[in-house]
């Protein structure tokens, strides 16, 4: 006995599984191809700047390859060879582009676009995506100067070793340096061995006992987060929390957030957009891809100030 | 029953070939081009070292754990002297000196002490990785500290214009360090000692073989190549971090392995070691060019190096 029909099942099946397949094959093979490469896919930032890339390239329809080398930066620059050796439309990378200068030049030499995503600018990059640190620092610091009405003694936490961080020291220094009546009575360099909380923390003690009288401080500028909860636990530790000190701080990490959702002296921090840089890296690639010269060799994406206002968002 | 055994004795090299078909037939434009070789070998070339000078210690049924630690360590010592404004070539010296010394060390807890191979180097995988982190601060050190001159290296090559190609200085250098092992072990009594110890050490001794010494050299000729393996990492990343060799080891001893089912006796042997590594490179490369996910590359290559050990024993059980 021959079961015509279910020789008939299986026929439309095979064929409508090679036309399922081969549908994908030739969209694939229409696709724009782009590679992404990163040894920093495990970090939380990391995730979030690929989630942005991923949405946009699936709205752009590419075929997205994301590779992640765990940590190792040499293979970065075999995995773009390859990406150049497979004629990829083009590949963003996500890690210092001095380190991986062999593999772009490879890239260059084959006239596939390189554009960074937060990985610091490089003549051999298109461009790189990333945060304003000046920005960054200039609306922390002059909402500390608003929140004291352009008078006090400010104490900056900076780390000049650090180029991303000395920039926003900089700008910082600028806008203090531009209210007549305030002074900036400390610049202090905490050591970051212990992550910078501890010895921010302890410097800031030593600061309280040397002023002890209330209002002899106004506020705390930090370069970043970590001082700033240093400063924020000692002037709690110093039974000082209600003489009004305003403490601000850069990334609004979560221990950040969370301090500003508590309403108490740490009022501000201010958030990179990861997901953004994400979105407007597989812009800025899709425009190098379609021949567009890009003259910039940084895109900067919005931040955003955190307080208590919008904490919570 | 010729076939069976044919098998068994080149079943690891028809896989290697059934790999490279199958890249052939789903990447026909871009696999199986010169150009895409010489980019293995040059994607491959710091690893082949440390599983080549692995090899040295392997056949004396020994183990280094702590060559991946003692490459980043060796770039990290190249690294900051450069940094202090030392010449290139002190800088180099330094770090090949510290891999003598650390193989030494190695050699003397294995062979004088007395203590297991992987005990020893697991504890001196995590002391190089220490020194790496201490002389470093912990950071990566790049950019200017870096001697353009050094990192050159790792881009440039012998060119054959004649062909367009360009065969990089890493791969020669991979090839020379290759052949100096394979002279070692094959061509030298060294090397025939260093296989008798690990066919039978209290045979060897009896028979009046310098165990001891040999094992202590082996060692050093190992460290050494780890720290070689480190300065060509540094070159090729123009930088030195302090865990830049981490991956390093377990490749090696991966590709070693992978080796020695090619081998009658189950020896390692390190022409059957270059095979090995090319099987990890290709199929790192391969899989990369056919977007295949790097975690899914991952649990393939893992899955690969137990399917050909086990294929390997088994079929050797049943001789």
């Amino acid at each position: 006995m021959i079961n015509y029909g279910g020789i008939m099942k299986s026929c439309i099946k095979f064929i409508s599984f090679t036309l399922l397949f081969l549908s994908m094959f030739i969209s694939k093979s229409w696709a724009e191809k782009v590679t992404v490469i990163t040894p920093y896919l495990a970090q939380p930032g990391t995730q979030m700047y690929v989630e942005g890339f991923k949405n946009e390239a699936s709205k752009k329809g590419w075929d997205l390859n994301i590779i992640d080398t765990k940590g190792d930066v040499a293979e970065v620059i075999s995995r773009i060879e390859d990406a150049v050796n497979q004629k990829v439309d083009g590949i963003v990378i996500n890690v210092d582009p001095s380190q991986i200068a062999a593999g772009l030049e490879v890239a260059a030499a084959a006239n596939i676009p390189v554009v960074g995503m937060d990985s610091g600018a490089d003549p051999l990059l298109v461009t790189n995506v990333t945060s304003n640190g000046y920005a960054m620092a200039a609306e922390t610091s002059v909402y500390v100067a608003n929140r004291i009405e352009g008078k006090g003694n400010v104490v900056m936490f900076v780390f000049d070793a650090f180029p991303p961080v000395q920039i926003r020291g900089v700008i910082a220094d600028a806008v203090f340096g531009n209210f007549p009546d305030i002074n900036v009575m400390d610049r202090i360099t905490p050591d970051v061995q212990d992550g910078g909380i501890a010895d921010s923390r302890a410097k800031m003690e030593a600061l309280l006992t040397a002023n002890p009288e209330a209002g002899s401080i106004a506020a705390v500028w930090a370069a970043w987060d970590q001082p700033a909860i240093g400063a924020m636990q000692a002037i709690e530790a110093a039974g000082r929390s209600n003489e009004g000190i305003v403490i601000v701080g850069i990334d609004a990490n979560p221990q950040a957030r969370d301090a500003i959702s508590q309403g108490g002296n740490f009022e501000a921090s201010i958030a990179q957009d990861f997901v953004g840089i994400g979105s407007a890296t597989a812009n800025a690639i899709g425009r190098a891809m379609s021949g567009e010269e890009i003259k910039s060799k940084v895109i900067y994406v919005p931040t955003v100030l955190i307080t208590s206002a919008n904490v919570g968002d | 029953m010729k076939i069976l055994n044919l098998i068994k004795k080149y079943g690891t090299l028809i896989g290697f070939i059934g790999i490279i078909i199958f890249f052939t037939f789903n990447l026909p434009s871009t696999f199986l081009t010169a150009k895409n070789f010489i980019n293995i070998s040059q994607q491959i070339s710091m690893l082949a070292v440390v599983a080549f000078t692995m090899t040295v210690v392997m056949v004396m049924n020994d183990f280094d754990l702590s060559v991946g630690s003692m490459a980043s360590l060796a770039g990290i010592v190249a690294a900051v002297l450069f940094s202090m404004g030392y010449p290139i070539w002190i800088g180099i010296l330094a770090a090949l000196f510290v891999g003598v010394i650390g193989g030494l060390f190695n050699g003397f807890l294995v062979s004088i002490i007395g203590i297991l191979p992987f005990v020893a180097t697991l504890g001196t995988l995590t002391m190089f990785s220490g020194f790496a982190f201490l002389i470093s601060g912990g950071r990566t050190i790049f950019g200017r500290d870096i001697p353009s001159e050094f990192s050159s290296f790792a881009r440039s090559g012998i060119e054959i214009s004649s062909l367009d190609l360009k065969i990089p200085f890493l791969s020669i250098l991979a090839l020379l360090i290759l052949f100096i092992v394979w002279f070692i072990l094959e061509q030298t009594t060294y090397g025939r000692r260093l296989y008798a110890i690990g066919g039978n050490t209290e045979a060897s001794f009896l028979a009046g073989i310098k165990v001891k010494q040999l094992r202590l050299s082996a060692f050093a000729l190992t460290g050494v190549g780890a720290a070689i393996a480190g300065l060509m990492y540094s070159s090729r990343v123009a930088s030195s971090n302090p865990t830049q060799g981490s991956g390093l080891m377990l490749e090696a001893i991966a590709a070693v392995f992978l080796g020695m089912t090619m081998s009658e006796e189950g020896e390692p042997r390190v022409l059957y070691t270059l095979l090995g590594v090319l099987i990890l490179g290709v199929l790192d490369n391969g899989l990369t060019q056919m977007n295949v996910d790097s975690y899914i590359r991952e649990v393939l290559v893992g899955f690969i190096v137990i399917l050909a050990v086990a294929f390997s024993s088994i079929t050797k059980k049943r001789n």
